[in-house]
């Protein structure tokens, strides 16, 4: 009998190496594969947060005092002026100050510094694969503003795609001050290319 | 096994003096450098002016973006008495006073996607010529400086590497002693 022990461990064990080798190289794939899912269902859930009926979900960039950049909150338009709420972190423009309203847009990478570090260590360059599908497009509200000297101030935040013009309208028909007009919605048009 | 055992910790002992040493070095060579980084304020204050670009040609927040951060950059250099901002009344009373004007001269909109999928296309450039004179006097630093992202970060950060390499500018550059008062 422990012979054939003996056998039948020596035909399993070459067997278990085998299958084992071959999971490790389906691991690549799959650990790609899972990052992908992880990340496209990261997005989704970003974006859906962001369309908050209380304000708009945005990113400080840069420019308001006591407020860290890149830090995330709400950003609101009222007639007090454009108030920025983060966690622990406040910062207000008045209304009456504001010299410029702009948007613009911008494609960024999602996910932070923590998915850039991951997607360096999926094997096979699959990371760069995956950058394919990590972007979204942004909207970006510069605010130009003066303090009580006269001193220029800028301020730069970026939000979901589509919002800032929203905010923008808001902050014009408040009393803030706009060089570009506010654009107005797309006209719609048909396939001869006239306008309805 | 036995052989291994005998000689890991001699090999170790014979990395770890050696290491030790340098890490020490280091350490003791550290706090050199850092006040040799230190630089001494001069007697001048500065006026930062926004970037002066053809319309169109730098989106407003790039543009706004250069301008904050290099106030950021030249508060945090230490350089300069006070640092204003463009318009501020405080400033027209100030004897020692500078001016900074940046003119545009090239702007590239690079691709993140870009940068991290091929790593050599997408890169995003700011390039300027910087010009910083007394009120009414004679240029005392001219150069043309460029802030560039080319691997990570967004768009942007390419406004932060030029605000730096602009304050880097100013704190080599020697300026001269203010003139006096009376003497104007």
């Amino acid at each position: 009998m422990p012979i054939v022990r003996e056998n039948t461990r020596s035909c399993i064990l070459p067997l278990l190496y085998r299958r084992a080798n071959y999971g490790l190289r389906l691991l690549g794939p799959a650990l790609l594969l899972a990052c992908l899912l992880c990340t496209s269902l990261y997005a989704q859930t970003a974006t859906d947060a962001s369309s908050g009926a209380s304000g708009i979900r945005a990113k400080h960039v840069l420019g308001l005092d006591g407020v860290k950049r890149q830090i995330h909150g709400t950003l609101t338009a009222d007639a007090s002026g454009l108030n920025f709420a983060a966690k622990g972190a406040k910062g207000t423009v008045p209304i009456a100050s504001i010299q410029d309203v702009f948007t613009g847009q911008d494609s960024r990478q999602v996910g932070g510094k923590v998915l850039t570090v991951a997607k360096m260590g999926v094997p096979y360059a699959g990371g760069r694969a995956l950058s394919l599908f990590t972007h979204e497009k942004v909207d970006s509200l510069t605010v130009e503003f003066r303090d009580a000297n006269g001193a220029l101030h800028g301020t730069v935040f970026s939000m979901p795609l589509g919002q800032a013009a929203v905010l923008k309208k808001q902050l014009v028909a408040l009393g803030a001050h706009a060089s570009i007009p506010v654009e107005s919605a797309p006209e719609k048009k048909d396939a001869g290319g006239n306008k309805q | 096994m036995k052989s291994n055992r005998r000689f890991l910790p001699a090999t170790l002992a014979r990395i770890a003096w050696p290491a030790l040493l340098l890490c020490a070095i280091c350490l003791g060579l550290a706090p050199q450098g850092f006040a040799a980084e230190k630089t001494e304020t001069s007697a001048w204050s500065i006026q930062v002016e926004p970037v002066q670009a053809e319309e169109g040609q730098l989106p407003p927040d790039f543009s706004m973006a250069v301008y904050e951060d290099l106030i950021g950059q030249l508060v945090k250099s230490n350089k300069f008495q006070q640092v204003y901002r463009s318009g501020d009344h405080q400033a027209e009373g100030v004897p020692n006073l500078l001016v900074l004007r940046m003119t545009l001269l090239n702007f590239e909109r690079g691709n993140q996607t870009e940068r991290a999928v091929t790593t050599v296309k997408g890169a995003t450039k700011v390039q300027v010529h910087l010009k910083v004179s007394p009120r009414d006097g004679n240029v005392l630093v001219e150069k043309d400086v460029q802030g560039t992202v080319r691997f990570f970060g967004e768009n942007l950060k390419a406004t932060f590497a030029l605000a730096k390499d602009i304050a880097k500018t100013l704190d080599e550059a020697s300026l001269p002693a203010p003139a006096k008062a009376g003497g104007q």
